[in-house]
C-alpha cells in the first residue's frame, strides 16, 4: 500500500475520559475484531489494566477503513497510557505518529494530563483532532468543553467531534477526520532503512518482539538489521502487524506499524527509542528518539523470606523484558538483608510493578518508602546522587543537598483553589500562576520539591478538593533545600530501611507521626520496645511499644490436640509475614507506614 | 500396641453453662441421662475387641459434670469398662466433679465404686467471683466438697482454680491459693481464662457489660501461683498443673507424653498409632449412631510423621521433663538436636528453652511464652 493511504495515530487523553472505549469503538467499526471476538477494552491486556481501568502498557493495532471517498485506508492506531506516570511510555508512541486524537470529556472539561499530553503531542508536530466524548451524559456540555480548550490550549475547537464512545455515536466521523486530517506519513523510498522502535514485549519463542514504525524503507524477513543505539546486527525473521493479535506479513513498508522478530534474547540490545536500520545499507542518521526514561522514584524492594531473593531478580528481569522504564539494581539493607533499589517513573508505576510481582510471580515483598533522587554535594567537593535515605553521609560531610523540583499544574473548581493554595503551601510549594480556564474552573502552577508529591500531596489534594482536582507535573529542576534524615530506632537500633530524607523544619513532626503509627503496627513482643525518631544522635520522638506479658495455651488435653495446633499454625503464619530485624519483628506494612502517615 | 492405655470418658451434661465454657457440654438435657449412659456401655462394649491386648492404667471422666449423673450410672460405666477392659488394679480411676453436685453420700458411693481420684472444678473460694462466672456453687460448697472427700476416703483431691476472671482481684488469687494448700488437696490446676467465641462471656465483653483484670494485673496472677504452690509443696509439673510428688495426674500426663488413649462419648477423642478420632459432637447423633452400631467418629485424622513431631515437641515441652532426645529419637528416628538446630539456637538466645545433653525445656520465660516456642517446631512447609 502507498504511503498516501496511510496514517498514524494515537489518542490522548486524561485517565478516565473514554480513551480506551474509543480504541474498542474503532476497532469495532472497523472490523479488525468480530464483535464475538470483542471484549472490553481490548488493548488493555494485562489483568491489572483491566481492573484499574487504566492503561500501562502502551498498544498498537491495524485497522483498514473504507473511506467515504472510496478508498481504502490502512489506520494504525497507537494506544497510550493516560497516566502521569507513563508520559513516557505517551511520548514513545507519539514519536510514531503524525497525529493524535485528543479526547475531552464532555462533562468534565480539560484536566492537567489533557493539558500534558497535548504538550507531549505539539512537541512531535501532531495533527490534533479535538474528541469531544461521553456526549450522551445528561450533564455533557460539550459548547463549554470547546471554549476551554480554545481559550486554555490554543486550538481551534469549532470542529471538535462530538463522540460518544460508549453508544458509538460519532464514530464514522472520527474515521473521516483521521483520513481527512492526518497527514499520511512522509518517506523517501529511495533512503536507507529506518525504522523507530516505539515499544517492544518478549516472547519466550521468538525473542524480543520490537515494536516499530518505518519510516524509511522497508522490512522483510531473511533482512540483516542493525540497531543504531546499541550497534548489533540481527536477522529478521518475523515481521508483521497488529490485528490486534500479531499476524505475519511479508513486509512491512515506509509509514507503515508493526513489529519485527529477529531471535533476540536480550531486550537491551533493542531499546526502546533505538532506530532499525539496514545492515548491508546503513543509514547516515539514526532518527531522533523522544524524551529518555528518568526513573523519579525510588523504593527498596525486598522479599519476606530472604530465599526468595533469587526468584525476585528473576521476576524483575522478566519484568524488565517488557518495561524498559523499570530500573533495579540490588541493595543490602542491614534490617532487610539482600534486595533491590528500584527506579519507577511515579507512585502508580511502583505500585503496579509491586502488584505485578506479588500477583504475577507470587512473591511476598517488603517495599520502603519511595524517595526521590537527592544531589549531596560533599564539603570534599564530591557530588553524590542518592537514591537510599541510609546512604545519606553523615552531616559533617555534607556541604549542602539539592532536591528535585517540578512544575506541578492543578486544575480544580475556584470553590477548592483555597485549600489547593494552602496545601500547597504546606508542600514547600511555591506559588507560579493561577488561570480561570472559564468562570468556574482554574488551573493553578506551583513549583513543588517532588518529594512532596510522592509523600502525600495527591493523595491530600484529592480528598481536599472532594476528588475534583486534577494533577500533572514535570520536573524542572534541582534546588537546594534543607534536608536532614530521621531516623528510626527500634529498641535502640537504628532500622535502616525505615530512615527517610525529610525538611528540617518538618522532621520533628514527621517523626512525632511515625513512631506514633509504628506504634500501632509493631505487635507487642516479649520485651517492651521503645520506638524513635532521631535526627543525628538526636531523638526526637519516643513511644513505647507494651511488652505482652503473656503468650501461652493455658489447657490443653486429649480432646483438643488438633484445635491447638492450627491455633499455634495461624500464629506462625502470621509471623512469617514478619521481618526479623535484630531482636524485634516487623510487619510488612511498618516499611510502607513511612509513606502514609495522616 | 502392647502399650499401657489412656481410658477416656465424656460426660457432656451441666447443669448450667459457666459464661466462659465453650466445652461440648450441654444443660437441659437430663432426660437424655439413662440413654446416654447407655449408648455409652455399648461403645465400650463393641470397641472392647481391637483393645483385648491392651492393659489400662489410667480412666477418666470427665465433662461437662459427671457427677450430674446418678452414682449408679457412673458406677455402672466403670464396670462395663472393666468387664471388657483390662483395667489394672493400681489404675488411676479419676472424675471430675461439681461441687455444687456431690455431698458425702455420693463421693462415698463414688470411692467404693474403685474411683480414686477426684477432680473437683472449684476456679475460686470467692462467691463473687464465682457468680460472675455463672458457677453453680459457693466457695463454701467447694471447700465441704473437698472436706466430704477426704471424709469418704479419697487421698488423691485435685482441685482447678482460674485466674483473669471478671470481677476477679489479685487479692481473690491470693486467698484462693492460700484456702487450697490449706485443704487436704494433693494437686492444683491452676488455669487463665481465655475468652472463647461464641461464649456469653465474650459478649459480654464486647457489650461492655464485663471487665477482665487489667493484664498486668493477670500477669501477677499467673506469676503468683507459680511461686506460691511451689512455695507450699506443689511442684509445677506441667504449665498449669501443680502437684505434691507422686500426685500428679497420670491419665494428663499421657496426653503430654504423646501416648495413647481411648475415648469414649460424644466428642471425645482417641489416639493410637498415627490416628486421632474424634466422636461427634452431639449428644443425640452419638446415641442414634451407637443404638445402630454405626461409628460415632465424625472426624478422623491421620497425624503424619512431621505432625506428629510438631505435637510431640509442644505437648511434651509443656511438662517439667521436656524433651528427652533418646526418647525422641525412639519414637521418630530422628536426632532432635540436629534436625532443630536452627530453632534450638534462636530460642536458647532468647532465652526460651534450656538445652542441657539429654534434652530440652521449657525455661520460665518460656512458660510465659509458651507458644512462641510450640510454634517454632512446627513442620516446615514447602521451602
Amino acid at each position: 500500500m502507498d504511503t498516501a493511504h496511510i496514517r498514524n495515530f494515537s489518542i490522548i487523553a486524561h485517565i478516565d475520559h473514554g480513551k480506551s472505549t474509543l480504541a474498542d469503538r474503532l476497532i469495532e467499526y472497523t472490523g479488525a475484531l468480530s464483535a464475538r471476538e470483542m471484549e472490553n477494552q481490548v488493548l488493555d491486556q494485562m489483568d491489572l489494566e483491566r481492573e484499574r481501568g487504566i492503561t500501562i502498557k502502551a498498544q498498537a493495532v491495524r485497522l483498514e477503513y473504507k473511506a467515504q471517498n472510496g478508498e481504502e485506508y490502512m489506520l494504525n492506531l497507537i494506544d497510550t497510557p493516560g497516566h502521569v506516570d507513563f508520559t513516557y511510555e505517551v511520548s514513545r508512541s507519539l514519536a510514531a505518529c503524525e497525529g493524535a486524537l485528543l479526547v475531552v470529556d464532555a462533562t468534565q472539561g480539560i484536566e492537567a494530563q489533557t493539558l500534558a499530553n497535548v504538550y507531549l503531542a505539539l512537541e512531535h508536530d501532531l495533527e490534533i483532532i479535538v474528541v469531544i466524548n461521553k456526549i450522551d451524559l445528561p450533564s455533557a456540555d460539550p459548547e463549554k468543553v470547546k471554549h476551554e480548550i480554545e481559550e486554555v490550549i490554543g486550538l481551534d475547537a469549532s470542529d471538535a467531534i462530538l463522540v460518544s464512545a460508549k453508544t458509538g455515536l460519532g464514530i464514522p466521523d472520527v474515521l473521516e477526520a483521521i483520513v481527512r486530517k492526518i497527514p499520511p506519513p512522509r518517506t523517501n523510498l529511495t533512503e536507507p532503512l529506518r525504522a523507530l522502535i516505539f515499544d517492544s514485549h518478549f516472547d519466550s519463542y521468538k525473542g524480543v518482539i520490537a515494536y516499530v514504525r518505518i519510516m524509511d524503507g522497508s522490512i522483510r524477513p531473511g533482512m540483516k538489521v542493525k540497531t543504531m543505539a546499541s550497534d548489533k546486527v540481527f536477522e529478521v525473521t518475523d515481521v508483521g502487524v497488529f490485528r490486534p493479535a500479531l499476524r505475519n506479513i511479508d513486509e512491512l513498508g515506509p509509514g507503515q506499524v508493526g513489529f519485527l522478530a529477529a531471535s533476540v534474547k536480550n531486550v537491551k540490545d533493542t531499546r526502546v527509542g533505538d532506530t532499525i536500520t539496514d545492515a548491508t545499507r546503513p543509514a547516515a542518521q539514526p532518527l531522533t528518539g523522544y524524551r529518555k526514561i528518568t526513573p523519579m522514584v525510588f523504593c527498596g524492594l525486598y522479599t519476606v523470606d530472604s530465599v526468595d531473593y533469587e526468584a525476585l531478580r528473576d521476576a524483575l528481569e522478566k519484568l524488565q523484558l517488557n518495561d524498559a522504564s523499570l530500573v533495579f539494581e540490588p541493595e543490602t539493607s542491614v534490617a532487610l538483608g539482600f534486595g533491590f533499589r528500584c527506579g519507577f517513573l511515579g507512585l502508580l508505576h511502583m505500585d503496579v510493578i509491586k502488584e505485578r510481582l506479588e500477583r504475577e510471580y507470587d512473591l511476598s515483598l517488603i517495599t520502603t518508602a519511595p524517595n526521590v533522587i537527592y544531589k549531596v554535594y560533599k564539603t570534599d567537593g564530591q557530588v553524590l546522587q542518592i537514591d537510599n535515605p541510609a546512604h545519606l553521609p553523615s552531616p559533617q560531610e555534607i556541604e549542602h543537598i539539592e532536591e528535585p523540583y517540578v512544575k506541578a499544574t492543578v486544575i480544580v473548581p475556584n470553590e477548592f483553589v483555597g485549600a489547593v493554595m494552602e496545601l500547597s503551601q504546606e508542600k514547600r510549594g511555591e506559588y507560579k500562576d493561577m488561570k480561570y480556564l472559564d468562570t468556574t474552573r482554574v488551573m493553578l502552577t506551583y513549583h513543588l520539591p517532588l518529594s512532596e508529591i510522592i509523600y502525600d500531596y495527591f493523595d491530600r489534594l484529592k480528598s481536599s478538593t472532594r476528588g475534583y482536582a486534577s494533577l500533572d507535573y514535570e520536573l524542572t529542576d534541582y534546588q537546594e533545600s534543607s534536608l536532614v534524615k530521621l531516623d528510626i530506632l527500634l529498641n535502640g537500633e537504628p532500622v535502616d530501611a525505615l530512615s527517610v530524607i525529610v525538611h528540617r523544619d518538618r522532621a520533628q513532626y514527621r517523626g512525632r507521626l511515625l513512631v506514633e503509627k509504628l506504634r500501632g503496627i509493631i505487635p507487642r513482643q516479649m520485651f517492651e520496645i521503645p520506638v524513635q525518631a532521631a535526627i543525628g544522635n538526636k531523638v526526637v520522638a519516643r513511644e513505647t511499644v507494651r511488652a505482652m506479658r503473656k503468650d501461652v495455651l493455658a489447657k490443653c488435653y486429649g480432646g483438643d490436640i488438633t484445635r491447638k495446633r492450627k491455633l499455634l499454625e495461624k500464629q506462625k503464619e502470621g509471623k512469617k509475614r514478619m521481618k526479623q530485624v535484630g531482636s524485634v519483628e516487623i510487619p510488612q506494612e511498618a516499611f510502607m507506614a513511612v509513606l502514609k502517615i495522616d | 500396641m502392647t502399650d499401657l492405655l489412656g481410658v477416656y470418658i465424656h460426660i457432656p451434661f451441666c447443669r448450667q453453662k459457666c459464661f466462659y465454657c465453650d466445652f461440648p457440654s450441654y444443660a437441659g438435657l437430663e432426660k437424655l441421662f439413662d440413654d446416654y449412659a447407655a449408648a455409652l456401655c455399648r461403645e465400650i462394649d463393641r470397641r472392647s475387641g481391637l483393645f483385648s491386648a491392651c492393659r489400662v492404667d489410667t480412666v477418666f471422666f470427665g465433662g461437662g459434670t459427671p457427677t450430674l449423673l446418678p452414682v449408679k450410672t457412673l458406677t455402672s460405666i466403670l464396670e462395663t469398662l472393666q468387664r471388657r477392659f483390662s483395667v489394672l488394679g493400681d489404675a488411676e480411676i479419676s472424675t471430675e466433679a461439681n461441687p455444687g453436685t456431690i455431698d458425702r453420700e455420693t463421693l462415698r458411693a463414688l470411692r467404693s465404686a474403685g474411683f480414686n481420684r477426684l477432680s473437683i472444678g472449684v476456679q475460686s473460694f470467692s462467691d463473687r467471683v464465682l457468680q460472675a462466672a455463672g458457677r453453680i456453687h459457693t466457695g463454701r460448697q467447694a471447700i465441704q466438697a473437698v472436706l466430704a472427700a477426704q471424709a469418704a476416703g479419697f487421698d488423691n483431691i485435685s482441685i482447678d482454680l482460674m485466674y483473669g476472671l471478671p470481677e476477679q482481684t489479685l487479692q481473690d488469687v491470693s486467698s484462693s491459693l492460700r484456702q487450697a494448700v490449706d485443704l487436704p488437696v494433693s494437686h492444683v490446676s491452676v488455669y487463665g481464662l481465655k475468652v472463647e467465641e461464641t461464649t456469653p462471656l465474650e459478649a459480654a465483653l464486647s457489650a461492655g457489660r464485663v471487665t477482665l483484670p487489667e493484664e498486668d494485673d493477670e500477669l501477677a496472677m499467673y506469676e503468683l501461683a507459680t511461686r506460691f504452690l511451689p512455695d507450699h509443696g506443689y511442684l509445677r509439673y506441667e504449665i498449669s498443673n501443680y502437684a505434691q510428688p507422686g500426685k500428679e495426674c497420670r491419665h494428663n500426663l499421657k496426653y503430654w507424653r504423646y501416648q495413647s488413649y481411648l475415648g469414649f462419648g460424644a466428642a471425645a477423642c482417641s489416639f493410637f498409632a498415627d490416628e486421632r478420632l474424634t466422636n461427634t459432637m452431639d449428644v443425640r447423633e452419638y446415641i442414634v449412631d451407637v443404638n445402630a452400631d454405626k461409628s460415632p467418629v465424625a472426624i478422623k485424622e491421620r497425624i503424619e510423621k512431621d505432625t506428629a513431631m510438631a505435637e510431640y515437641v509442644f505437648l511434651a515441652l509443656r511438662t517439667k521433663e521436656g524433651i528427652r532426645f533418646a526418647e525422641f529419637f525412639h519414637r521418630f528416628c530422628v536426632d532432635f538436636p540436629s534436625y532443630y538446630m536452627e530453632e534450638i539456637k534462636t530460642l536458647r538466645q532468647q532465652q526460651l528453652i534450656y538445652v542441657t545433653a539429654h534434652g530440652i525445656g521449657l525455661t520460665v520465660l518460656g512458660m510465659r511464652f509458651g507458644n512462641r516456642v510450640f510454634a517454632a517446631f512446627l513442620p516446615k512447609k514447602n521451602k
